[in-house]
């Protein structure tokens, strides 16, 4: 595991899914590449909280699936944001804006 | 949007399980599958690439649960299991099962039912709109006879409250409905006509459907006969005629217009077929109180507003009653809702019923609580086998209450169904039109209030085999397969003791009404009431406001039924024993050391064969004879309690009353409504008897108003078609002339008695039920003893005791317990009975025959409850019970 790897912060896993999944159609393995991928390697997304959380997104209406084939040829869930999905990115991205900024302005302080 | 979607997706989730699992494990497979190949690719064995992946990813198993447990409707999926578990659970245990339901079901119905009437009596608002702003006006008088109740009104008063009390919209209106004849061509009809005054049906915001309500100008004395009719006389009478506003239709033999029509449903207190306006003055009827009064608040007014207009009003009277008794008496005025007002009567009876209630699901719970002890006991092996398998004290403790809940639940189903046919029964029970109300009904309140109780028994009985359940020892209990309890004992001793004690009570208060009730029905009513039929008639007519046309109806009417076979007696009397009758206060004694004094008595008319058919015996001078005319000496005969109160022993025969009215006789007093001091049901009241040829005019078309006369005769043996024979010679002499029904005197008994017949009915039934669930206790307490000490009793048989004193012992713990129960409850007695003296006649609150009645059902119910099951003890097969071992 590397040492860079820091837990996810409570919230922030389903904003990294929606993100993840803004450019497209993904099953859960690629999700969790992606993430892994756009955060530098930074955040290791274990399958044990990733399916949960997908399940829950896709009950509440954010995502979608389908199945299909992955590229070695095994069946799998795909995932994709829905509308509501894509509004909730955006709610969320402006959220965690706020949030980092608050954060680092609380942190500047003395 | 959202909600639809994880309603959706719950929905899902709880009905096509098979579906949403097969999806999983394909998804979790795929993905277990795609990361072994890219291991396989990087040069691992697939055997080795499968063990990393799945000790990397935590067990494929572990995952699929994550994801279960984060599922819509996950809560509700592990309820609905604890449900099902508790229902294979109380399916497994039909006894206990049934016991418990049933005992719910008793204890919830009653108090279901019983609430249903303290809701339609005291909380439902009245049917009309703004109930709150409808009242009526109490009169609290301080002095010597102090009182503080619903009073009547008098002409003057009346006067005073419509011209002075601008806060208010006042009416009057006769105290009820009284008897009429309505003629529609060849058909008459005996009604009840309520007469009322000018605003009377604007206070109750009743609007007529068709014409409009009685004007102030028609409510003036001599005003123009007017009358508005209920929507059920309209439709069966006048067959729903549409032009019948306008219409003259003959009333009391003379022509009333109709000016409206009521809607279908409304009502009013007066209950009535039609109404006519009062037209009250201080004059008549108005010179003493004989109005009842109903008010609404103006928009913008209060009711203390109101009660000080009230209070100047009424300062200026210049009739001042209340002085009549106690010249130092005060009277203040104040108003009340009319709900209260019109329900305050059965208010107290209510709420002890309302009491008793609360008492029988007290034991109930105490039974409930003793039962489900005895269970969680006997289940100790399976629980604490769930612990020791990694159940959490939350789990077990959950499943505990979902099992009470499942149970009272059930059980309160069951309620409702008992209480609403306990409801329908009461209603069958009580007379017509003894209660204020229209209905009794189950609604929101009353389904709330028994979902109420059913989560209150639920705590109160299931509180203590979870508060046991949390105790148990796993180690020790796995070990010796019982629990480690046998001291619970105590506990379910003393919940009989608790039990018993409330039933003891319950048993004395219900043994104490049906004594009074017992007292009233054999009190001796002073004349034989065997073979007397009664029937009334309406003189309410202008064809008898003269004494020459009444006296000719009833001699002739009396002729002719005298002629009926069979009928020995036949008479016509003003009121019957069991009414009441004609009050007059104020009848001067003429003569003598009293001269100068004023009685109030009961007054009526009766003609000379009155006493004869009734056998009422004359203690003293004569009974009237055809002798007795409008042109001879007016008499009377007074009663001995009138004897013994005005002239305290001295001989009344040839002293005069009113101006000049010499008594000639005295009878033996007979059993009355109360109308002067209400102390009974039933009461022998000072009564004056005149002769109906000698009843002065001026009151005779007043008292006809009020009161309707009985025809009475006497047969020797019951005579067949005997009403339609008096129906058919009453048509001889005035075809117009209709009855209004036939009455036994023992109809007549049976009808002021209700309130009494009613109370004893509820409150036996409640003693009974209370009875019932102590026994059951009780037989459950020993029979579980004798189960549980199957074993040592053998051993004791086996080493030489004998079977008596086994059974000795082991019945020891039930009779012990009730007895102190009934100590107890004989203690609570003496403080709890106490509240109940006005509901008793004739009887002590302490009452010794009640109380050793109550003392030895008990104690024959103890034992029959204690000696059932120690019988079992018999059939111990010492032999038998130690190879067990």
């Amino acid at each position: 595991m590397n040492s860079k790897q820091v837990s996810l912060l409570q919230g922030t896993l389903d904003l990294l899914i929606l993100k993840a999944l803004s450019t497209g159609e993904l099953h859960g393995l690629g999700i969790s590449r992606r993430i892994e991928q756009v955060s530098d390697e930074t955040f290791l997304v274990k399958p044990g909280s990733l399916f949960p959380a997908l399940h829950r997104m896709e009950e509440a209406g954010w995502l979608s699936s389908f199945w299909g084939e992955s590229e070695n040829n095994r069946r799998a869930k795909f995932y994709r944001l829905t509308k509501a999905g894509r509004n909730q990115l955006e709610v969320e991205r402006e959220q965690w804006n706020r949030v980092a900024l608050g954060m680092a302005n609380a942190l500047r302080a003395t | 949007m959202r909600l639809w979607a994880r309603a959706k997706s719950m929905l899902r989730n709880l009905f096509r399980t098979q579906q949403v699992e097969t999806q999983l494990d394909d998804e979790i497979r795929g993905h277990v599958e795609m990361l072994m190949d890219e291991r396989v690719a990087a040069g691992m064995s697939p055997s080795e690439a499968r063990r990393s992946v799945l000790r990397d990813i935590g067990g494929a198993e572990q995952l699929k649960q994550a994801v279960r447990d984060g599922r819509a409707g996950v809560g509700l999926e592990m309820v609905w299991r604890d449900v099902r578990y508790a229902a294979r659970q109380l399916y497994r245990n039909p006894g206990f099962t049934v016991t418990m339901i049933v005992t719910l079901a008793l204890s919830i119905g009653a108090n279901t039912a019983i609430f249903s009437f303290v809701n339609a009596l005291m909380l439902n608002d009245l049917p009309y709109s703004q109930p709150e702003r409808i009242g009526t006006i109490y009169t609290r008088v301080t002095g010597a006879h102090p009182y503080d109740e619903r009073h009547k009104l008098n002409g003057e008063q009346w006067e005073l409250l419509r011209d002075n009390v601008p806060s208010l919209i006042s009416a009057v209106s006769s105290s009820r409905s009284s008897g009429v004849n309505l003629q529609t061509g060849t058909h008459v009809e005996y009604l009840h006509a309520g007469r009322i005054s000018a605003h009377y049906l604007d206070v109750l915001r009743v609007r007529p459907v068709m014409g409009r309500n009685f004007l102030e100008a028609e409510d003036r004395p001599q005003g123009p006969h007017v009358a508005i009719l209920s929507y059920h006389l309209w439709r069966n009478t006048f067959s729903s005629d549409p032009n019948v506003v306008g219409r003259s239709i003959l009333l009391k033999g003379e022509p009333y217009t109709v000016v409206g029509v009521l809607a279908d449903g409304a009502v009013t207190p007066l209950n009535a077929d039609l109404y006519t306006s009062v037209q009250a003055s201080r004059k008549g009827e108005g010179g003493g109180t004989n109005f009842e009064v109903i008010t609404r608040l103006r928009d913008g007014a209060t009711w203390q507003q109101a009660d000080a207009e009230i209070n100047h009003a009424w300062s200026l009277r210049t009739q001042r009653y209340e002085l009549e008794d106690d010249p130092g008496a005060q009277a203040s005025w104040y108003s009340v809702p009319l709900q209260k007002g019109e329900t305050a009567q059965l208010r107290p009876q209510v709420l002890i019923l309302m009491l008793a209630a609360g008492l029988i699901l007290l034991i109930a719970c105490a039974n409930l609580a003793g039962l489900s002890l005895v269970r969680t006991l006997r289940r100790a092996p399976e629980i604490a086998t769930r612990m020791a398998l990694g159940a959490s004290q939350w789990q077990i403790q959950k499943q505990l209450w979902v099992e009470s809940l499942l149970l009272a639940t059930i059980g309160g189903a069951a309620g409702i169904g008992a209480g609403f046919g306990a409801v329908r029964g009461l209603l069958l029970l009580l007379p017509e039109h003894f209660l204020p109300v229209a209905h009794v009904a189950l609604d929101t309140r009353v389904l709330m209030f028994t979902l109420l109780i059913s989560l209150l028994t639920t705590v109160l009985f299931g509180m203590l085999p979870a508060v046991v359940a949390r105790k148990f020892d796993v180690r020790a209990t796995l070990a010796s397969r019982t629990a480690t309890g046998s001291d619970r004992l105590g506990v379910r001793q003393a919940l009989i003791v608790g039990e018993v004690a409330l039933t003891v009570v319950l048993l004395a208060a219900s043994g104490l009404l049906i004594r009074t009730l017992i007292h009233l029905e054999t009190l001796p009513p002073g004349f034989n009431p065997a073979g007397v039929m009664t029937a009334k008639a309406s003189l309410d007519d202008v064809r008898y406001r003269q004494p020459a046309a009444f006296l000719k109806l009833i001699n002739q009417s009396i002729a002719a039924m005298q002629q009926i076979p069979g009928v020995e007696h036949a008479a016509v009397g003003l009121s019957l024993p069991y009414e009441r009758s004609l009050i007059m206060a104020g009848l001067p004694i003429s003569d003598g050391k009293e001269a100068g004094q004023k009685a109030a008595a009961d007054e009526t008319y009766v003609t000379p064969g009155y006493f004869e058919t009734l056998q009422i015996p004359i203690m003293a001078g004569r009974s009237f004879t055809d002798a007795d005319g409008p042109d001879t000496q007016p008499v009377c005969i007074v009663n001995e309690t009138f004897a013994r109160k005005f002239f305290h022993g001295a001989n009344p025969l040839g002293r005069h009353l009113f101006k000049g009215t010499m008594i000639v006789g005295v009878v033996k007093d007979v059993a009355m409504a109360p109308g002067i001091d209400p102390i009974a049901p039933l009461t022998g009241e000072q009564t004056v008897y005149i002769p109906a040829s000698q009843l002065a005019p001026s009151l005779l078309s007043a008292v006809h108003i009020w009161f309707q006369p009985s025809w009475i005769v006497r047969t020797a043996a019951p005579v067949e078609g005997l009403t339609a024979q008096m129906q058919r010679q009453l048509a001889s002499v005035d075809p117009n002339l209709p009855f209004s029904g036939f009455y036994s005197m023992h109809d007549l008994q049976a009808k002021t008695l209700a309130t009494q017949r009613v109370e004893v009915a509820l409150l036996t039934t409640l003693a009974g039920l209370a009875l019932l669930l102590s026994s059951i206790g009780i037989f459950a307490l020993v029979a579980n003893m004798v189960t549980q000490k199957t074993r040592e009793i053998g051993i004791r048989i086996a080493l030489g005791s004998s079977i008596q004193r086994a059974m000795l012992d082991i019945g020891t713990p039930g009779v012990r317990a009730s007895i102190v129960g009934l100590v107890l409850g004989l203690i609570f007695c003496a403080g709890a009975l106490r509240a109940m003296r006005s509901a008793l006649y004739g009887v002590g609150v302490y009452d010794l025959p009640t109380m050793i009645i109550v003392i030895l059902t008990f104690a024959s119910v103890v034992l029959v409850a204690t000696v059932t099951p120690t019988l079992r003890i018999a059939g111990i097969d010492p032999a038998m019970t130690l190879r067990d071992e």
